[in-house]
């Protein structure tokens, strides 16, 4: 029965996929399957994104992630929030306002460096989330007992605590990299060449959907190595913690300067998401007009339903697929639930085409498809942190719980799902951030007159109407940091 | 413990919401289209200003619009896989290139019209009937006159004047702007010439390519490119803007209007799957109209389809002998401008 499902909603995920593939290949205009100059150039910028960003969104996420779990300073956990605050800020919006306003200044903003910076600074929360849950959870014990063997807090960080996070840091690092990966607008405006840019304009300018099916695969490739050597990662640390007993409180306390660093490097990162816009804001606040503002509120009830929905959709695929894996011993199994997480290579607006296709001839309601496309896209961003804390609970407790005459449904309802709900919140509110800033999906398959605030956001931005994006702008910052208020007791209570 | 209930509780809200929204969207769109009243436009204009036309229309009509707004390039994508069974009646997409991507991609169907044969000038039309322009921008050059003489520029070719090195800014080749206008002089002048003038121009580039004109044309005003080429409306949105320091900047970049200026369009046509065609037709002929025409193009300070319209500060910057290249015929040539720019290492 679990394998029926599991095959069911692996094969949902990977069917627009499928037709795009079988579309690319049976169109007879395409030109050729070279990469040519414009597809190497492509490829070359995308990989340098993803290194330059996985390294220093890297970084910057294990070290807020650290300081805001392991050591304790004046204003932590308002910081330990706020690092959730970048992650609501949308990477086109971010350049783009960062380009205006420096424009605006007689500065040029342009170029990879730039484009690693501004990516680095969206993304690090991904990094952030699942290293901070893993220092403040996983061998607590361990980092007690070193300590009370007299190791220092350095030391006790890079023996104990970062091994012991490194799966989490690695599947933050694969998740942060496929948003990279899939971004769109602000590596456009940065003058980057990338992957998908390059996907679209074969597909959409040159009519070629041969040729943006052959840098899809380029782009499968990257994700798919991404999440392999996640996986392989997790593999060799594999350690079991069931959590939940040790006390919240961190470990070290930062006095004088430390704790004036500590300060200082938590709060940068979420002070410059926030100045960026802001300052932007600030410079054409003259440009708000009533009539922006009024159209406002449909909007943002639009983006929240999709954005509440999608992750109720996304979680609980995520979570059969999870259990499935934990359930099955078979290869096939784990294989295909492998596979569930591949939407998230495909940029946006290539799998949004994909369900045109699909629900065209089956006359599916558009949001509908949208919602359908959410899920797809987003299963990895819910299952990479789910199946990192499924593997921390010890097969032990299964097996207790099956030698007492439990089936696996009592076993998910009474251990695993109590145990899972930190990750399950995490994972959700990461769907719903990602949805509430999504943008080629939501601009491909909604239906008339259903804009959402990144739809609108965008369209303005792209117009260069700077002023008249402010407001949505604004409203996308604010949903972000709801969901991230959402998610204190998940970091703060266990 | 607290933490369930509120995923819960937020489920529930957010599929009640979606389910309401979709319900009262469906009911609607299937009510107005029960009696032949409704029009759907896909569009790649979003402007406040056109809701309000739409609803003018629909007032004097009766017709309803539904909007759906988007990039150009995706509408077309979109329309293209929808098929047959697309809801949508009208494509409104700008710039010639995409006008003639969605002609041969077979998305709109011929129709006869004689007051859109009268109000659309006979160049800014598809010769084959499927689209009419709804508005014209112009692509100017715009110099700093304390770093070009602006005497120097009579035509685009002028651009390539060693006298201009790297006093240049370009927008990137990706702009379907830049291709457009390569496309206008490579109608006029042939390829040879083309090519040579485009080596000419990538040579007296001074910055990265850009990747929007309000960029290019802060740069002229502050003096960090002596000129550049950009539609005239975005000097026009600074300059008629509320912020003091960005009218300051644009008032000193100049216009300069080459003979002949590159001019391109927003056009629209009744697309091949349309059910209501007639309905389409009509909000065409109305958008089309010297009235509305205004209307529409006043919202982003473009000019009518004849004569150059009353917006205060196109007027201050003159008039200019538009390029006789048609429309249709600058789309046709798209490909080749951008092999042509790909080749001069325009990036």
């Amino acid at each position: 029965m679990l394998l029926v499902v599991v095959v069911a909603v692996s094969l949902l995920a990977l069917l627009p996929l499928l037709t795009l593939l079988r579309q690319a290949m049976v169109s007879s205009d395409a030109q050729s399957l070279a990469l040519g100059v414009d597809g190497a150039e492509q490829i070359r910028g995308t990989l340098l994104l993803v290194a330059g960003e996985g390294l220093i969104g890297g970084v910057l996420g294990t070290v807020t992630g650290w300081l805001t779990a392991g050591c304790s300073f004046p204003g932590r956990r308002l910081l330990r929030i706020a690092q959730l605050v970048p992650m609501a800020i949308p990477a086109y919006l971010l350049a783009a306002s960062l380009i205006d306003w420096a424009s605006y200044r007689g500065l040029r903003i342009h170029g990879l460096g730039w484009a690693i910076a501004l990516l680095s600074l969206a993304n690090y929360g991904y990094v952030f989330l699942l290293s901070t849950e893993s220092f403040a959870v996983s061998g607590r014990r361990l980092m007690e007992a070193s300590r009370s063997l007299g190791v220092g807090p350095w030391r006790c960080f890079f023996r104990v605590a970062l091994p012991i996070a490194l799966p989490a840091i690695g599947a933050g690092v694969a998740l942060s990299a496929m948003e990279v990966v899939n971004e769109l607008g602000a590596v456009r405006l940065l003058g980057v060449p990338s992957l998908s840019a390059g996907i679209l304009d074969r597909w959409q300018v040159d009519g070629d959907p041969k040729g943006a099916a052959v840098l899809s695969l380029a782009a499968l490739a990257i994700v798919g190595v991404l999440i392999a050597s996640e996986r392989q990662l997790r593999r060799r640390s594999r350690r079991w913690n069931l959590g939940g007993e040790a006390a919240p409180q961190p470990l070290w306390h930062l006095l004088g300067w430390r704790a004036a660093l500590a300060i200082g490097v938590t709060a940068l990162p979420p002070l410059l998401a926030m100045l960026i816009p802001g300052l932007w804001m600030a410079q054409g606040w003259q440009n708000l007009t009533p009539e922006a503002l009024a159209e406002l509120w449909p909007l943002a009830l639009r983006s929240l339903g999709l954005a509440l929905t999608a992750s109720g959709v996304t979680v609980g695929a995520a979570l059969l697929l999870a259990i499935v894996r934990r359930w099955s011993p078979q290869l096939m199994v784990r294989q295909l639930s492998f596979v569930a997480g591949l939407g998230y290579a495909v940029p946006g607006s290539v799998l949004a085409l994909g369900l045109i296709v699909l629900g065209g001839p089956l006359a599916m309601s558009p949001l509908l498809l949208l919602l359908w496309g959410y899920g797809d896209r987003f299963m990895a961003v819910s299952k990479q942190g789910l199946d990192a804390a499924f593997e921390r609970i010890p097969p032990s407790v299964d097996e207790a719980a099956i030698s007492l005459g439990s089936s696996w449904t009592d076993a998910l309802r009474r251990v695993h799902l109590p145990l899972l709900r930190g990750p399950l919140l995490v994972g959700g509110l990461l769907v719903f951030v990602d949805v509430v800033k999504e943008l080629p999906l939501t601009l491909a398959l909604r239906p008339f007159d259903f804009d959402t605030l990144a739809v609108r956001v965008f369209q303005y931005a792209s117009d260069e109407r700077v002023g008249a994006a402010m407001a949505p702008a604004l409203l996308i910052m604010l949903l972000g940091l709801l969901a991230a208020a959402a998610l204190v007791p998940a970091l703060e209570r266990r | 413990m607290s933490t369930r209930p509120t995923l819960r509780h937020c489920l529930g809200l957010g599929i009640a919401l979606l389910s309401i929204s979709a319900l009262a969207c469906g009911e609607n769109l299937a009510q107005a289209q029960a009696r032949n009243q409704v029009v759907n436009v896909y569009s790649g204009r979003h402007y406040n200003t056109d809701k309000t036309l739409y609803a003018e229309f629909t007032r004097r009509t009766g017709i309803k619009v539904n909007l759906l707004e988007g990039k150009d390039d995706e509408l077309i994508q979109r329309l293209r896989s929808e098929g047959t069974n697309s809801k949508a009646d009208l494509l409104v997409l700008v710039d010639a290139a995409r006008l003639y991507r969605a002609q041969e991609a077979n998305l709109f169907r011929p129709i006869s019209s004689t007051e859109l044969n009268k109000d659309v000038p006979a160049n800014l039309r598809d010769p084959g009937r499927r689209w009419y322009a709804l508005t014209r921008r112009a692509r100017p050059v715009m110099v700093n006159t304390a770093l070009v003489n602006p005497a120097l520029i009579r035509t685009y070719a002028d651009l390539a004047r060693p006298e201009l090195r790297g006093k240049l800014c370009l927008r990137n080749r990706a702009s379907v702007y830049s291709q457009s206008l390569v496309a206008d002089e490579l109608i006029r002048r042939g390829a040879t010439a083309t090519s040579q003038w485009l080596r000419g121009v990538i040579a007296n580039n001074s910055q990265p390519f850009y990747s929007s004109d309000t960029t290019m044309v802060r740069a002229v005003g502050q003096g960090q490119c002596g000129a550049t080429i950009a539609n005239q409306y975005y000097l026009a949105r600074l300059l008629s803007g509320d912020n003091a320091a960005d009218r300051n900047t644009a008032s000193k970049a100049r216009v300069v209007w080459p003979n002949p200026t590159h001019v391109n369009v927003t056009a629209g046509g009744v697309t091949r799957s349309s059910r209501n065609p007639d309905a389409a037709r009509r909000l065409l002929e109305f958008l089309a109209s010297p009235s509305s025409g205004e209307g529409y193009a006043a919202a982003n300070n473009e000019y009518p389809l004849k004569g150059w319209g009353n917006n205060p500060t196109l007027k201050r910057f003159g008039t200019f002998r538009t390029s006789p290249v048609s429309m249709e015929q600058m789309g046709r040539r798209n490909k080749e401008a951008v092999q042509l720019m790909t080749q001069a290492g325009w990036q």
